[in-house]
């Protein structure tokens, strides 16, 4: 039984490579459809690791109020008695304002609009590890350092012509700043967390410089658990909404976060995996074409098996294995062409500051595999079963 | 227990086409026996039936009616799967246009029964090439259809038809494809493996010069066959 096994895979693999030209052209559909939906899986999941990790370095007991419909800042100006009732929500543990503005930078006689940020030093633990502030060069800010600022990565690299190094002075809005820290370059999965590549980060003192009344930008709002999230949360956007409005201010935990993105990838996901799925479709239409050109063009030579001894279910095996194989041989080409898609565009994805990577997984190269590789058995049935009924008399006097 | 020497035998076997006023009978009540270590040709004119017996004797068909023993086992009762490898290992088949497949080698095309019937793998190539060599076709093995000329494709399903080892060859009109010359060549082939080997051959065609070369002769006419009665020799 196994030496059939094998007999017939090498009938198999002989009649697919004596027809190269017909077999490459089959493959061609499967090839697209899977390598289409093995990149896109695959940097779905990426994406979906990298969305998971940003918050999870938030902390999944973390809360995030932005004001305004979108995670951009908005138009609501949230007061202090606004980080008062949200400090004093049962379950809150800490409450970290960002303090935002736009200002004019100057340094090499280059002018240029920046975003520049504060956070009030008490509130400095809330941030300490996450991604958001680990510097690459010099140090962080200390308390009360009214002089000296952080700048993001990409504002030291490519706002100027010249990159602004660790103890340069730049002028804000014509004040002098000595620059301490250069932040670790950062790329965002989502919208949600906050990136400071393009912003300028300094004391809340220095920050009232340049902006006298502060309103924060977004606030990151702790709980003692992933337990009291939920209600904290409900409890901040029920006192906003009244406050504000419907909308004026979102409320996110991280969790409702992860679950609003991961609907979104979720849905372009499907939508883009379909359009992979009619072309293996389309695939298999090509692989039961070329089947039944194959059965056609050897009815003879299975009228032929058949007188030397071929059963109906051999010569069903036979051709069956065929067209598994023509699927098999597609998804490996598939799966290998998927990943490195995969790869390409997170890569590009990385260069544009997305955390963008390809998760190569077993599971999916081998589930590839199989899909593939019974689509093409699939598409091979009916011509296979053809072959298997013929009448022997009948098909060796075929001309 | 004193076994016949009975290899095939039909039994009041009749085969019909089509239904009603349509009925085309090819085969009328035939019955025939064949023993081992036969040389046979069934001759007769087109439109006899000879083409419609061929295809029953050899299990390629069965019969509307009747019954065809091969060694004493009735093959009409059998199932397909069962038909096919009783045929596999107890018939071997010479075409009149050859039938080799024509992606294979010489070698790969005699090796084909084979592996269809469960020769053991590292057997298939040394028996392969041992009956090409008895063909004379040892320098051939690798040559495919199209690199051979017509003579030497006869030979190859000759071979081929060897490489089960059965007791019966079946040549439906060998030498129709061939020049005189190679058409010799196959008959003499034919006519070593009956008298050299024992084998029980079948011989159909419609050429009495060939027919005749032949031991012993069946006639069919519109369906019917003359033939002497007989019993086989006792082994």
């Amino acid at each position: 039984m196994i030496q059939d096994f094998f007999d017939i895979i090498e009938n198999a693999m002989k009649n697919l490579g004596k027809s190269k030209t017909r077999t490459i052209l089959t493959l061609l559909g499967v090839i697209i459809g899977i390598a289409a939906i093995v990149s896109l899986i695959s940097v779905g999941n990426g994406l979906n690791r990298a969305v998971e990790s940003q918050l999870q370095e938030l902390g999944s007991n973390t809360i995030f109020v932005i004001p305004g419909s979108s995670m951009s800042f908005g138009s609501v100006k949230l007061t202090n008695a606004d980080l008062s009732f949200m400090k004093n929500t049962r379950g809150v543990t800490d409450v970290a304002p960002i303090y935002a503005t736009n200002a004019v930078m100057e340094f090499n006689g280059k002018k240029v609009n920046v975003q520049v940020s504060a956070v009030d030093a008490t509130n400095a633990d809330v941030f300490q590890g996450t991604s958001t502030f680990q510097v690459a060069e010099g140090r962080m800010l200390s308390s009360n350092e009214s002089g000296s600022i952080i700048i993001g990565n990409t504002l030291a690299n490519d706002f100027f012509d010249k990159k602004i190094e660790i103890r340069k002075q730049v002028l804000i809005n014509g004040q002098i700043y000595k620059v301490i820290g250069i932040l670790k370059p950062q790329q965002q999965a989502f919208g949600g967390g906050f990136n400071g590549s393009g912003s300028t980060f300094m004391s809340l003192e220095a920050f009232k410089r340049i902006e006298p009344n502060p309103f924060p930008g977004i606030i990151f709002v702790k709980t003692s658990g992933k337990d009291n999230v939920e209600d904290a949360a409900d409890e901040i956007k029920e006192y906003m909404t009244d406050k504000y409005g419907e909308g004026s201010v979102t409320v996110s935990s991280s969790e409702k976060i992860l679950e609003q993105v991961n609907q979104i990838l979720s849905l372009i996901t499907i939508f883009l995996a379909g359009v992979g799925a009619i072309s293996i479709i389309v695939g298999s239409f090509g692989i039961a074409n070329a089947m039944i050109t194959t059965v056609l063009e050897r009815t003879r030579e299975i009228g032929v098996m058949k007188a030397l001894g071929a059963s109906n279910s051999k010569v069903l095996a036979m051709f069956l294995v065929e067209a598994g194989f023509i699927g098999a041989i597609g998804g490996i080409i598939g799966v290998g062409l998927g990943y490195l898609l995969a790869i390409i565009v997170a890569f590009i994805g990385q260069l544009s500051g997305f955390a963008l990577s390809a998760s190569i997984s077993w599971e999916l190269s081998l589930g590839a595999l199989i899909f593939s590789m019974l689509v093409g058995m699939g598409s091979g049935f009916f011509p296979a079963l053809r072959a298997a009924n013929m009448d022997p008399v009948n098909a060796l006097r075929y001309e | 227990m004193v076994k016949t020497s009975e290899l095939l035998r039909l039994d009041k076997v009749s085969k019909i086409y089509g239904m009603g006023e349509e009925k085309v009978v090819a085969l009328d009540n035939v019955s025939l026996l064949v023993c081992r270590n036969e040389y046979l040709s069934i001759m007769g004119p087109s439109g006899s039936g000879k083409t419609t017996l061929l295809d029953i004797l050899s299990t390629m068909m069965k019969p509307t009616s009747g019954d065809v023993f091969i060694e004493g086992v009735n093959t009409t009762k059998m199932s397909n799967s069962k038909l096919a490898s009783f045929r596999g290992k107890k018939i071997g088949f010479i075409f009149q246009t050859f039938n080799l497949l024509p992606r294979l080698t010489a070698l790969e095309n005699v090796t084909t029964p084979m592996w269809i019937n469960g020769v053991p793998r590292n057997e298939r190539e040394s028996r392969g090439k041992e009956i090409l060599e008895k063909v004379g076709l040892g320098n051939r093995i690798n040559h495919k259809p199209n690199e051979l000329s017509g003579g030497q494709k006869q030979r190859v399903a000759i071979a081929r038809a060897l490489a089960m080892n059965p007791p019966l060859i079946v040549a439906d009109e060998p030498t129709g494809n061939l020049d005189t010359t190679s058409g010799s060549i196959v008959m003499d082939i034919l006519n070593k493996l009956h008298k050299e080997e024992k084998r029980t051959v079948i011989l159909v065609t419609h050429d009495n010069s060939i027919g005749k070369k032949a031991e012993g002769h069946i006639f069919i006419k519109d369906g019917r066959v003359t033939t002497d009665k007989k019993v086989c020799n006792f082994m």
